[in-house]
């Protein structure tokens, strides 16, 4: 049938580089509506580093020009102290509005990407949801762009330390500029440092993800599978399997471990230590050639080398989350892109559905395009009329009602309701107009006032218990402590299945649609329960056009049309007695009803 | 707080060797940290005395250049033995709780679910991990830069300029504390607010044809973009307390700095200390700054291993209640088996799953079990292969009590085909030989051939290579229960058990397997339970259970003449297959 086929979540680890940058340009259209924050918040940053490669000025020219010539006196000292110590609190005040516009306008980009993800995701067609496992669509609209906000904060650090080399170097170029060219001269090294580093890091972190999702694929299979293990008496086997795994796994952290070890922090260190020998081997050459070194530069020069490297450490740390980031974006991008979406209405379609007539023309269905699930279905419901649909699981019941829903697309054949093609009708009209009820009936987390009303405010809470009153739900849920008010947890789980499937009628009926489907809504059931919601279904069914899909036969008896389904067909049709009387398929299935009572 | 370092305390015995090196290059690294900016304050000071000379130059230059490439060494040395040990004790850590997992009997994998599992093995592990690398690394170095600067900056420079310029540090102390405090209690409303976000999501998606079908999907969506902003707003509070942690750091040490200047200065005008001395000073206070906030997040560390090494030990607490006998029988089962059961119950039911069932199965026989879902069928297996033992009765086979056996024996001797047909993703041939690796090609098809499945196995591309759970390749659920059978079958058991096994394959294919089945296992014992009544009419005994018990036993014939549920039922299902097309 095609419907129950899940898709396999897709485990690539790495990104080729066109696909990248075609990544970064999605992710940063998503940042748009908050650049304005977003550069102000650089402006702050272009400051904090402006300020950061001043400050060892500030020593370097007190040193030089008061404590080395002994002149030093106590208002000198405290001019300079209070000039330290305003340039401080300045970029602490900047450091702050920094980070904190910073992260708020990445939090803002996130829930941006949040809201136009799920605002595709509803936008879907049943057939994406049929196929996607509901775990996969929540890792996409909430963890991925999770990963995403990590993805910003690495971004942020990039641009700071682009922006401190830039600074302090023009530092450097003002103080000395034959020692400035001394840093710059390790500017490629450190370049090379990088690409190397990112080469391997790509890999190497890529190999590690696919250990652990291994290992981890092989811990959750082998849990689910020890009945069988110790019935084989193959725990031991599978015991140094896994270890095998597991070693897998250490290896490619070691080789991480290692690759960190040899040119991430140690190697940013080694590389400082170069420039500060640099420095003091030129300083000494200056002295004995010209004799004018000025201690404080020296001091200046000393403090650079930490601030200008550092940061391209804490850069290259980052690569690994910006890789995360990418791979996120990717499964992002995938699903903004999906192509399933929920069936369209024709263009100018503006037709309303005021009698609930509805005829069905040689109507052909099927899901993939390869598989017939609807052959030729003819049939036609009269104002008023109350159809029902009955077959084995798989004959295509449910699949009438995924077209007459337009949960799926039609291919061939027509379907009318007042003389108007389905699609011709806009899919609001339709919702509104006809009334689904499922065999599941889902109550989300709320209360019971809530889930009858659901999202519509327009009704009020005496509508709503009108309709609790309508189907009979008013009678178990005026003996709740609260009411309409009860609780209802996740699923609604705290409620037996008649009474979640009563909540579910009401919410229906409350928005008094003109025409009312039932898909096997008793099928769940226990034959006692459904002898009382038996007079709510009653109640529902009056006045308007109903197409039942029943499990239990009994309770179609009354039905003015029976449709047989077999294999997408209808073999039979007629009414209870023509059916009884026929000793068909039907009278069949009634005969073994009688035996399960 | 280092009750966790005394729990970890077998493995720092076990790689003792690694850890004191590890320990001892972290130290040495400090010191020769703390040496650099005393080289360059000397340095500084032979300049402005017009002492320096070349020599002296290369000397100290030399120096640097040795300390650092000494350093590089020692870092690398300390990552890979306190990082390698890391990850050492995570394995270790999780190949004990795999070997245990498969000690454990059913009631275990009743207690805690695979997800509760998989969580201990991975979060909990890490953050062992987290406490055997990092811990260990913050704990020494912290101590031993944060010990050795501050000795130099006592001993080197000058004790009184030192005292005055740490007095700001208790206040950094107290206020990343505070508002690291701070932090949290906001941080956990972020969480509550992204789990809503997330619950809305899990839930609507869940329910997403309710939605369709009232057509509210738009409203659903405007109320997500309310669970976004909740979780914008929650998050902006955390930033706004967030973002003031480095700016007030950064003002600390700004004060720090100015007390040394304004002193140090003063003291270097007075010729009390030199101006490299300064220089040098002003360093080590840029040095003091990590091992003062390393001591926040160590607390942390601990506190949260601590808590996760807890929990893995109360794991590996847990003890199977299947024990083998302490002279067990160790020769292979064979003969009648007697099972008489006066009552069983699971743990923590009262209601008893089984009560006066008793039947008596002849070598070489076959006993077909059916009834409704819940009636006891699958618990009679369970306890023919010990996955509970306590109940009133007995279980004799070939009359030696199974409780006697060893287990290798009962498991060698016994082969069940479950319900739910668990195949692992690896070859099929691989599946087909679970219990016995060393299987030939030749044998693996003849298993195969009789649980008919070796033709199907052909049409795929890769054959016998073929994975399961492969893209592309996907088994029916008749198939797999076809393999499952194979794979009993492959192990040539003296009794074989199918537990409902024959329930997604077609009804020629079931005769043709249970005909073949009869024919190469005439001399074995096999117990078949079914909804089907045609996978157990051949049987020469069949009970019938219902809540529990034997409501009807006999042959084929013998029940349908009884005319009870066995009856009724025959006749409900010849109807069924009817109305299926005859077989369709």
């Amino acid at each position: 049938m095609g419907k129950g086929r899940k898709r396999l979540e897709k485990q690539k680890t790495s990104v080729s580089m066109k696909d990248t940058w075609n990544i970064l340009r999605h992710l940063f259209r998503y940042a748009k509506p908050y650049k304005v924050t977003f550069l102000v918040s650089f402006i702050f940053l272009a400051f904090i580093s402006a300020i950061t490669a001043y400050l060892p000025i500030v020593i370097q020219h007190y040193i030089d020009n008061y404590l080395a010539t002994k002149s030093a006196t106590l208002a000198i000292t405290i001019r300079v102290v209070v000039f330290y110590g305003v340039l401080t609190l300045l970029k602490a005040a900047f450091t702050y509005a920094k980070d904190y516009l910073f992260n708020t306008a990445a939090e803002k980009t996130v829930a941006n990407i949040r809201n136009q993800l799920y605002g595709k995701v509803v936008d879907l067609g049943m057939r994406y949801f049929d196929q996607t496992p509901v775990g996969t669509v929540v890792s996409r609209v909430t963890n991925d762009t999770e990963t995403i906000k990590d993805f910003w904060t690495v971004f942020i650090n990039l641009t700071t330390g682009l922006f401190n080399v830039i600074s302090i170097s023009i530092a450097m170029f003002a103080l000395r500029w034959q020692m400035a060219l001394v840093f710059i001269a390790f500017l490629p090294i450190m370049m090379i440092l990088v690409v190397v580093y990112q080469r391997k890091s790509v890999l190497i972190y890529g190999r590690m993800r696919e250990a652990l999702s291994r290992l981890n694929a092989k811990l959750n299979e082998s849990i689910s599978g020890m009945g069988i293990i110790q019935k084989y008496h193959q725990e031991k086997r599978l015991a140094e399997e896994f270890d095998v795994t597991n070693q897998t796994y250490v290896q490619a952290r070691r080789a991480m471990y290692s690759m960190n070890a040899l040119l991430l922090m140690p190697a940013i260190n080694l590389i400082e230590s170069f420039a500060l020998v640099a420095v003091l081997l030129i300083f000494g050459y200056q002295d004995f050639v010209t004799h004018t070194v000025d201690v404080g530069i020296i001091y200046a020069f000393t403090s650079y080398s930490r601030s200008f490297f550092q940061p391209i450490g804490q850069m290259m740390n980052g690569l690994s989350t910006l890789q995360d980031g990418i791979v996120a974006g990717k499964r992002i991008q995938e699903l903004v892109n999906e192509q399933e979406l929920a069936p369209r209405s024709n263009e100018k379609a503006g037709s309303q559905i005021t009698e609930g007539h509805i005829e069905v023309k040689n109507l052909n269905f099927s899901y993939d395009g390869e598989h017939q699930v609807l052959r030729d279905i003819n049939f036609e419901a009269k104002p008023g009329q109350t159809i029902a649909l009955v077959g084995q699981t798989g004959s295509g019941k449910s699949s009438i009602i995924n077209v007459l829903m337009r949960f799926y697309d039609y291919q061939k054949g027509e379907i009318l309701i007042d003389g108007h093609s389905l699609k011709d009708i806009p899919v609001e009209e339709i919702r509104k107009k006809m009334g689904l009820v499922l065999q599941d009936s889902f109550l989300f987390y709320g209360n019971i006032a809530d889930n009858i009303r659901m999202y519509n405010h327009e009704y009020s809470d005496a509508d709503i218990r009108a309709a609790g009153e309508f189907v009979y739900a008013d009678t178990f849920i005026s003996q709740l402590d609260k009411g309409y008010q009860a609780k209802v947890i996740e699923r609604g789980d705290s409620f037996s299945a008649g009474e979640r499937q009563l909540i579910s009628f009401a919410r229906t009926i409350l928005r008094s649609p003109s025409i009312l489907i039932l898909d096997e809504a008793t099928a769940n059931i226990d034959t006692e329960t459904e002898e009382k919601i038996q007079n709510g279904l009653v109640n529902m069914r009056k006045n308007r056009t109903s197409l039942i899909i029943a499990h239990r036969l009994s309770t179609i008896k009354d039905a003015d049309l029976i449709l047989v389904l077999r294999n997408g067909e209808i073999i039979e049709q007629g009414t209870h007695e023509d059916l009884i009387a026929e000793q068909g398929t039907y009278f069949d299935m009634y005969q073994l009803q009688t035996y399960q009572k | 707080m280092f009750r966790t370092f005394k729990k970890l305390d077998w493995f720092f015995k076990l790689r003792w060797k690694s850890y004191t090196f590890g320990v001892v290059a972290l130290i040495i690294c400090a010191i020769l940290q703390v040496l650099n900016p005393k080289i360059v304050g000397t340095i500084i000071d032979q300049f402005v005395a017009g002492t320096l000379n070349w020599r002296t130059l290369i000397f100290w230059v030399s120096l640097i250049l040795i300390f650092a490439l000494v350093m590089y060494g020692l870092r690398y040395g300390w990552r890979m033995a306190l990082f390698g040990n890391s990850t050492l004790i995570e394995s270790i850590l999780r190949n004990r709780l795999f070997s245990h997992f498969t000690r454990m009997d059913a009631a275990f994998f009743q207690r805690y679910r695979t997800g509760d599992l998989m969580a201990h093995a991975t979060n909990d592990l890490a953050a062992i991990r987290f406490v055997a690398a990092d811990g260990v690394l913050t704990l020494t170095d912290a101590f031993s830069l944060g010990g050795v600067t501050l000795f130099s900056m006592f001993f080197f420079i000058d004790w009184k300029l030192t005292l005055f310029s740490i007095l700001p540090f208790p206040i950094l102390i107290a206020i990343s504390t505070y508002l690291g405090k701070l932090i949290h209690a906001r941080y956990r409303g972020a969480l509550k607010a992204f789990s809503s976000m997330n619950n809305h999501v899990q839930e609507s998606v869940s329910g997403i044809k309710v939605l369709k079908a009232l057509g509210e999907e738009k409203e659903d969506f405007y109320a997500f973009e309310k669970e976004t902003e909740k979780v914008v707003e929650e998050n902006r509070g955390v930033y706004k307390l967030k973002a003031g942690v480095n700016p007030s750091i950064e003002i600390v040490m700004g004060l720090t700095y100015v007390i040394a200047l304004l002193i140090g200065g003063n003291y270097v005008q007075t010729g009390r200390i030199s101006i490299g001395d300064l220089v040098a000073f002003i360093s080590y206070i840029g040095m003091m700054q990590w091992p003062l906030l390393a001591v926040g997040s160590l607390i942390n560390t601990l506190e949260r291993g601590n808590a996760a090494y807890d929990r893995v030990e109360l794991l590996l607490s847990n003890e199977t209640s299947i024990v083998e006998a302490e002279k067990p029988v160790k020769k292979p089962l064979d003969g009648d088996i007697d099972f008489d059961i006066q009552s069983f119950s699971y743990p923590n039911e009262h209601k008893p799953a089984l009560s006066h069932v008793s039947f008596h199965l002849k070598k070489g026989n076959t006993l077909g079990i059916v009834g409704r879902t819940g009636s006891g069928k699958s618990t009679i297996y369970k306890l023919l292969l010990r996955d509970y033992d306590l109940y009133k009765g007995a279980i004799l086979y070939g009359g030696i009590n199974i409780k006697d056996y060893a287990l290798q024996s009962l498991k060698e001797g016994i082969a069940i085909v479950p319900q739910d047909n668990f195949l692992f993703s690896t070859t099929i041939r691989d599946n087909i030989r679970f219990g016995n690796p060393a299987l030939s090609q030749e044998e693996i098809e003849e298993a195969a051939k009789t649980a008919h499945i070796h033709e199907d196995i052909l049409q795929f591309p890769k054959g016998y290579d073929t994975t399961v759970g492969e893209r592309g390749v996907s088994l029916s659920g008749g198939q797999k229960q076809r393999i499952a059978i194979a794979r009993a079958l492959a192990v040539e058991p003296e009794c074989l058990i199918l537990d409902d096994s024959l329930s997604a394959v077609d009804a020629n294919t079931e005769e043709a397997i249970l005909a073949s089945l009869k024919q190469k296992r005439s001399q074995k014992t096999t117990i078949i339970s079914a909804h089907r009544i045609s996978s157990i009419m051949q049987a020469d005994e069949i009970i019938v259970m219902d809540e529990g018990q034997i409501s009807e036993k006999g042959t084929h014939d013998q029940l349908i003449d009884y005319q009870g549920w066995y009856a009724e039922m025959y006749q409900k299902q010849q109807l069924e297959r009817k109305l299926d097309g005859e077989g369709a």
